[in-house]
């Protein structure tokens, strides 16, 4: 019985197995799809000074609200500015803000699940807290924390990490909690683990997975309640190129120039639409009971 | 660090541990007694057994000792040293030496973590391994639970059940624990498998001078390991002594019935009837006077009221009960003579067939 075990060497200690889960996406065509868009356009935003054919805060009134076509791929917007490239630079303005921020609503989310499901006495008191988030509708919520913060790419990020931060809290600490009941634990805790040790090395090892998969999805939803807010003015101010006050802009002359607003509206979409179906389809794969 | 006391290595005192619980309504708190001021003491090198049904305290006692579970009433002493009047880093040094063995062999490592993390992590903890010689300890440790220095490089889930409790051991015994609790360590494996760990338990223990409390419900594994055994019900002590007593001459009730429910692989053999009816008590609501009164097949109206107190009782052992001098001696086993004649005869086919083949496979 003692003889070798020659299982593969292919287990990936930090949660998700990269090759392995590439290769299983593969098979969901429609989450391919999404992953081959949304890295084109990461890729693309994050080019955007070197493909950008025009600067996206040059001005050119004679030149405004061109429809697509000739030396303006895709039109100009109101100023006269290159929709293409305020496209590109927009794009890369969302997509940073809606990283930076899940990046921050998931520390703060994840910090909370942990403390309370590690900490039962605070268990109570911080889950009625993110129950009493939950209650507001984040459009709601992100409106009012902009307002209070004030306007500026800093504020915008801590105002849409806030935002997103309770439901990740919520799952983070749903998983937690079952890896509390594990008899691990109370392995860390007889050597003489201290309780930094045992969350870090035990409980945050244990509930990664789960719970990178979530912020995954909140991604999406995070990029749409950003162009939300830009949309209403309050996110970046005016010369900025970000998405939703694009879209914004070009509203005023939908009938004249429809494909200012439609072109910036389309993005969000596409990018909102590509990061839902690819966390799900890393839900799906990671979630044992749906593995075939 | 010499122990005042060469005699005992851990000497408990009355402990006790008392959860609350919900009841009906959040106001409503009751009291789960789980562990009833229970005593005992483990000598150097000394196997001393904790048994009885599931539910009797047993776990909660190990934990305990352990400090996982903190204990309501009692003291704990280990190299005489109480374990509760301690500042947090002498108790932390001192805590090392008490470890504990898991029933769930899949369940108690961290699966994020490689064996050889698993095994380094207490050592480098408490500061017996640096991180340079800490993978020369990995591999002697390995080698002393018979598992090679390669296996430092896998995961537990690619090991089988038998192998990850050698795992946990190695991990136990890399921070040199003087006693180590086994919580059902082999419940959880293989009958095969069993065999193997409770030797190696042994063997570790010969080599190394441990002492173990053997926690486990398995009668025949419990008489293989243990210099002496202790008798729980309903979170009491209801029998200690050494091995030979409590098997051979049962004098508690309960650890009768117990012996007599254990299964004996003989065919033929034939169960003394003592077998216990109904479930045990809940401990939200023990019975009054002798905890085991209302199951007792002896139980008189003394038991109802009085609560029985360890008593010595011949054979080096400490009994509860009011009436074990008076109550029949045991018979273990008794051969079955109440068979009807032909499965006696088949029995005796079976048995001439059996020997047979012993003889021949001896022979071999």
């Amino acid at each position: 019985m003692s003889t070798d075990i020659t299982a593969p060497q292919t287990a990936n200690p930090a949660g998700i197995a990269r090759p392995h889960l590439l290769r299983r996406l593969s098979r969901d065509p429609l989450a391919l799809i999404a992953l081959i868009f949304l890295v084109a356009i990461v890729v693309a935003a994050l080019l955007a000074p070197v493909l950008a054919p025009f600067d996206p805060y040059d001005t050119n009134l004679r030149m405004r609200l061109r429809p697509p076509g000739g030396d303006h791929l895709l039109g100009t917007d109101t100023q006269g500015r290159d929709m293409l490239t305020r496209l590109l630079y927009g794009a890369r303005t969302t997509l940073a803000l809606g990283f930076a921020s899940i990046v921050v609503g998931s520390l703060i989310g994840t910090s909370i699940g942990l403390a309370a499901a590690f900490y039962r006495r605070l268990e109570g008191p911080l889950m009625r807290l993110v129950d009493i988030l939950l209650s507001f509708p984040s459009i709601l919520f992100g409106l009012a924390l902009a307002a209070m913060l004030g306007v500026g790419m800093d504020s915008l990020v801590i105002a849409l990490g806030l935002s997103a931060a309770p439901p990740i809290a919520r799952v983070a600490r749903a998983t937690a909690a079952s890896v509390m009941q594990a008899e691990y634990m109370d392995a860390g805790r007889v050597i003489g683990l201290s309780d930094g040790a045992l969350i870090r090395r035990y409980l945050l090892r244990n509930c990664a997975a789960p719970i990178v998969v979530y912020c995954s999805l909140q991604f999406g939803e995070t990029i749409l309640l950003a162009a939300a807010l830009g949309f209403l003015g309050l996110g970046l101010q005016p010369p900025t190129a970000e998405l939703g006050s694009i879209a914004a802009e070009g509203r005023s002359f939908i009938f004249l120039a429809p494909h200012v607003s439609t072109a910036a509206s389309l993005l969000i979409f596409m990018i909102v639409l590509s990061c839902n179906l690819l966390g799900d389809a890393f839900r799906d794969l990671t979630d044992p009971k749906l593995q075939r | 660090m010499t122990s005042p006391n060469n005699a005992t290595l851990l000497q408990v005192e009355g402990l006790s541990k008392k959860f609350s619980v919900a009841g009906r309504w959040p106001w409503q708190k009751r009291t789960l007694s789980a562990v009833n001021d229970i005593s005992f003491s483990i000598a150097p090198g000394e196997t001393l057994s904790l048994v009885g049904e599931s539910g009797c305290g047993k776990s909660t006692a190990g934990r305990m000792l352990v400090g996982l579970t903190a204990p309501s009433a009692g003291r704990i002493l280990f190299e005489g040293q109480d374990l509760s009047g301690q500042t947090a880093s002498q108790q932390r040094a001192m805590r090392r030496r008490i470890q504990l063995i898991f029933q769930d062999p899949y369940g108690s490592l961290n699966p994020r973590m490689t064996v050889g993390e698993l095994i380094a992590e207490p050592a480098l903890l408490h500061g017996l391994a640096d991180r340079r010689s800490a993978n020369d300890r990995v591999a002697e440790l390995l080698g002393l639970v018979g598992l090679a220095k390669r296996h430092a490089g896998r995961y537990p889930h690619e090991f089988s059940g038998g192998q990850r409790q050698r795992i946990g051991i190695a991990r136990a015994l890399a921070v040199e624990p003087r006693l180590i609790v086994c919580d059902e360590p082999v419940s959880a494996l293989d009958v095969s498998v069993q065999a193997q760990i409770v030797n190696l338990l042994q063997s570790l223990q010969d080599r190394l001078g441990l002492s173990y409390l053997f926690i486990s419900h398995g009668l025949s594994v419990v008489r293989h390991i243990s210099h002496r055994v202790a008798v729980m019900y309903l979170g009491n002590i209801v029998e200690i002594g050494p091995k030979a007593a409590i098997f051979d001459q049962p004098s508690h009730p309960y650890t009768r019935a117990l012996l007599a429910a254990a299964p004996v692989p003989r065919p033929g053999a034939r169960q003394a009837s003592v077998a216990l009816a109904g479930d045990m008590p809940s401990p939200l609501d023990p019975p009054s006077g002798c905890r085991f009164h209302p199951r007792c097949p002896f139980a008189i109206e003394r038991c109802r009221r009085e609560i029985p107190a360890l008593t010595p009782g011949g054979d080096g052992r400490l009994v509860a009960c009011h009436r074990w001098q008076e109550i029949p001696a045991f018979q273990a086993n008794a051969p079955g003579a109440q068979h009807a004649p032909k499965t006696t005869r088949l029995l005796a086919l079976y048995r001439q067939a059996a020997a047979n083949s012993n003889s021949r496979m001896s022979s071999n």
